[in-house]
């Protein structure tokens, strides 16, 4: 009797625990499943309204959830801009692959951007307008939500972030940032380091470095595309198109002003090129190494009076533009880096630059009438977590001296140094096979010679593209038998 | 409760003693059960281990005949799974006859017809009899068209037009498969190979104790004994059920064990099978180890021959399996309560939804299992009747 009430009671235990499975997937019940642009696979999602303030826009989150979650920390990502939406990230998932094998990946949209009451302008997908416009417009804008555009913060990002990573119940979060989301990263490091396993920062934009003071490093950027272009044969050809571009930035100057065709539909613009602009598409295209490796070409385009190939370079960052909110970039902005940066550091920084003051202008005159009050930061304290930086020898607003100067405060962190490459390294290479295998072991030390492999993409030389080459090759014996000639000719191609 | 007590104290027990001692002193057949049950289990994880791995270190081997005449293509093939040779000559058909897997041609003014937007044909040469050429051709592929890639862009760049305007829509991919879902894939033979190990499992020992017996002429002694037939049959098929049952326990146990060393996540799979799933599988399989003894029993002893029993079983152990095959290929909607209750179908469709860690609703598995019990049942009672006949035993 005793064995069979035993059996009774095993069995009982084996149903109750097929109960107790379905209850464990129905803890997710505030998810939905959901997808983002660029990562094929469903997302669990949620909204999460922020208690204390109810009238806040609910938080998106979107988490990508481990193949085989191994209960390591999951690895939230925070975007750049300020305004990028983590949303936007979603391409990212490709690369991170490896990491989210194991480890959950999070996205939060930050208040203000992309899913979480995006603060947009209607300036963001503006082709081209007079600073004094712009300007103009970002007031409207600042004045219809005022109290919003004040309310917007790294500090109340932070904590907006704790509060999801507690409510997900996440005990510790790493954290990859990229651009101004390295800053975020950093501060969510100094304010709430019990919460920190491990950061990746990739474009790193130190606490105490004034980023937005960014002539220097576009120069920099720009120098770095130059001595590439003169090693490489066929780019050499072109001449030098630095004193071109030098030239048309001048003749800008002295009221040059062309009108533009779109780069979408073909048609000219209603308003001309202003300088700031000019000189702004020029450090844009620095960004990406692919944009880059056309610029030499574009310049001597330009410089003989056919600005189309700058046209379509600009046409290149069109998605990017539109996906900023401009609201959260000036609140940001306006209140943890403009205030900060004296006349003196402008005129240093900018002198002898192609691009001057053209990128601080615009963030000069935006920020007058977008009037948030100052937000400064503590001085960064001692941190102790792992720490990966990832920078490009060749990009335009975060240079790897920032990360090499002004992170003594870090004990633990390595640096990947990308030759030639431009803002964000994340995905190119064997960059996310190291950051996989970092956050697998963060003490250990990363080989890094892979990364060399990571290269320029070929110049464009000429109208055809990329120089093929062949020119001093040797003629080639046809290959097959019997001396038939395969041509595409014969072929009747 | 007081009459099952006698009966496991009485002739009966020591008839049970008899038929399980048989059963499992016999060495052959426990070799055979133990081999079979671990075999597909190690072949499953060993294969996918293997795949893994040849994916991952897949290199494909490509001469580039004419390089001379575009050194950047040379250059950009290299990498991502493709190892480029730069030959200044050679025979194709003989070059992929040799350690080339394909042979591109670039001819000679190729670089000038390039300039000139000319569109020049690159010559692919492959071997489509030999299998490492679709692999091949996909890496050149993924190569040669990132370049053509980056070669439009510059292009339309050039004429000042965003390259959007060559792609008037993205098409994004959803998948609505999860990563334990998308083990069923990989998992897919596992509950048709765990029936199959059953009727493996079991075979030498269903034979022998029937057919075998008979030969023996022991099976004349036992009918003489005071039992009732019903309990002979009933005793037998226990103690070949339960060679089955441990048979396919082992497979199972085997393949949950191994499943760690699998490259599942690699392949987008999460491994979901839970110990209450492992548990379950386990009791599921018991209902069907005991009606795939009866059956064999039952077929063992309407045979002419030991001989003619093995043959028959033989047939009888690949039929079920691939008649769930052809349930399987013939997109049969299995899902319907009534087939739940079909034996072995409901036992595949329960087993392939616990392998992916989900779960199966008790009322349906105690159904089935009943109806499965219940053609035990009858399948007893049959052998029963069968044994009343006197033919059987000169059937040798």
């Amino acid at each position: 009797m005793a064995g069979t009430r035993k059996i009774i009671a095993g069995l009982a235990v084996l149903v109750a625990s097929l109960w107790l499975r379905t209850d464990a997937l129905g803890q997710a019940a505030g998810a939905e499943t959901c997808y983002l642009d660029g990562w094929r696979n469903p997302l669990r999602c949620y909204r999460l309204p922020i208690e204390s303030e109810p009238e806040a826009p609910q938080l998106a989150v979107m988490v990508a959830p481990a193949v085989n979650n191994s209960g390591e920390e999951p690895l939230y990502l925070l975007a750049g801009g300020p305004g990028q939406a983590a949303s936007d990230l979603a391409p990212l998932l490709n690369a991170f692959e490896p990491v989210n094998r194991e480890r959950d990946i999070v996205m939060v949209d930050r208040r203000g951007a992309g899913r979480s009451g995006a603060f947009r302008c209607g300036i963001e997908d503006q082709r081209s307008l007079d600073l004094d416009a712009f300007a103009r417009k970002l007031a409207d804008c600042y004045l219809d939500r005022a109290e919003f555009a004040e309310s917007l913060s790294s500090r109340q990002t932070v904590e907006d972030l704790e509060m999801v990573r507690s409510r997900l119940g996440h005990e510790r979060i790493a954290l990859w940032g990229g651009s101004w989301g390295t800053r975020t990263a950093l501060l969510y490091q100094q304010w709430h380091p019990q919460s920190v396993s491990e950061l990746v920062l990739d474009a790193v934009a130190p606490i105490d470095t004034k980023v937005f003071l960014t002539a220097r490093a576009a120069e920099d950027a720009l120098q770095a595309l130059q001595r590439d272009c003169a090693n490489d044969p066929a780019c050499a050809r072109l001449g030098n198109w630095r004193a071109q571009l030098d030239a048309l930035l001048e003749s800008w100057d002295q009221g040059g002003r062309p009108v533009l065709s779109d780069p979408l539909t073909g048609q000219p613009l209603t308003e001309p090129m202003a300088r700031w602009e000019f000189a702004n598409a020029i450090r844009t295209v620095l960004y990406d190494p692919r944009a880059a490796a056309q610029l030499p070409f574009a310049i001597t385009e330009a410089h003989s009076g056919n600005l189309q190939p700058l046209v379509g370079l600009s046409g290149l960052f069109v998605k990017s533009t539109e996906s900023m909110s401009m609201g959260l970039t000036f609140s940001v902005a306006c209140a943890e880096e403009l205030n900060r940066i004296s006349a003196d550091e402008i005129a240093a920084d900018s002198d002898g630059t192609f691009l001057g003051t053209a990128f601080l202008d615009l963030f000069q005159h935006g920020c007058r009438g977008w009037p948030v009050k100052e937000k400064p930061y503590a001085a960064p304290e001692p941190r102790a977590q792992p720490v990966l930086l990832i920078s490009g020898e060749a990009d335009p607003i975060t240079p790897p001296r920032y990360a090499d100067e002004a992170l003594g405060y870090l004990a633990d962190k390595q640096h990947l140094v990308v030759a030639s490459g431009g803002h964000i390294n994340s995905p190119r290479g064997c960059i996310p096979e190291l950051i996989a295998r970092f956050l697998a072991q963060p003490a250990e030390e990363l080989d890094s010679t892979c990364t060399r492999e990571i290269s320029r993409p070929p110049f464009m030389v000429a109208s055809y593209g990329p120089d093929i080459g062949g020119t001093a090759g040797n003629p080639v014996k046809e290959p097959g038998t019997g001396g038939r000639h395969d041509s595409g000719e014969e072929a009747g191609e | 409760m007081n009459r099952l007590t006698e009966i496991l104290r009485g002739p009966t027990a020591a008839l049970l003693h008899k038929e399980f001692l048989e059963a499992w002193r016999d060495r052959r057949a426990l070799w055979m059960a133990v081999c079979f049950s671990l075999l597909f289990p190690a072949m499953l994880a060993g294969g996918s281990i293997f795949m893994v791995k040849k994916q991952a270190e897949e290199i494909s081997r490509l001469a580039l005949l004419g390089s001379a005449s575009a050194p950047l293509l040379e250059q950009r093939l290299r990498g991502g799974g493709l190892e480029v040779d730069a030959l200044a000559e050679g025979d194709p058909a003989e070059l992929l006859a040799g350690d080339y897997d394909i042979v591109l041609w670039v001819q000679e003014g190729f670089a000038e017809e390039y300039r000139n937007f000319g569109a020049p044909p690159l010559y692919l040469y492959i071997d489509s009899s030999s299998s490492s050429s679709p692999r091949a051709q996909r890496h050149l592929q993924e190569r040669l068209g990132a370049l053509q890639q980056l070669v439009v862009q510059q292009r339309v760049t050039a004429r000042g037009l965003a390259p959007q305007l060559l792609a008037p829509w993205r098409l994004e991919v959803r998948d609505v498969s999860t990563p334990s879902r998308r083990g069923a894939v990989l998992l897919a033979m596992v509950p048709g190979l765990l029936i199959l190990t059953l009727f493996v499992a079991s075979l030498a020992t269903s034979v022998d104790t029937s057919a075998g017996e008979r030969e023996r002429l022991s099976l004349e002694t036992l009918l003489l004994q005071p039992l009732p037939g019903w309990q002979v049959i009933l005793a037998k098929t226990l103690a070949v059920a339960s060679m089955g049952w441990a048979g396919a326990l082992l497979a199972l146990v085997a393949l949950v064990s191994l499943m760690p060393l699998m490259p599942l996540a690699e392949l987008g799979i999460q491994q979901a099978t839970t110990l209450s799933g492992v548990l379950t599988m386990g009791l599921l399989l018991l209902p069907l180890a005991l009606l795939v003894a009866v059956v064999q029993i039952l077929l063992a002893l309407r045979s002419g021959s030991f001989k003619d029993a093995q043959t028959q079983l033989s047939i009888l152990q690949v039929a079920p399996v691939l008649l769930l095959m052809m349930l399987d290929m013939s997109r049969v909607e299995l899902g319907g309560f009534f087939w739940q209750l079909v034996p072995l179908v409901g036992q595949q469709q329960w087993l392939k939804a616990l392998l992916v860690g989900e779960s199966v609703p008790a009322a349906t598995l105690l159904a089935g299992s009943a109806a499965t019990l219940l053609l035990v049942a009858v399948a007893i009672r049959l052998g029963a009747r069968a044994l009343q006949r006197e033919a059987l035993l000169s059937a040798a």
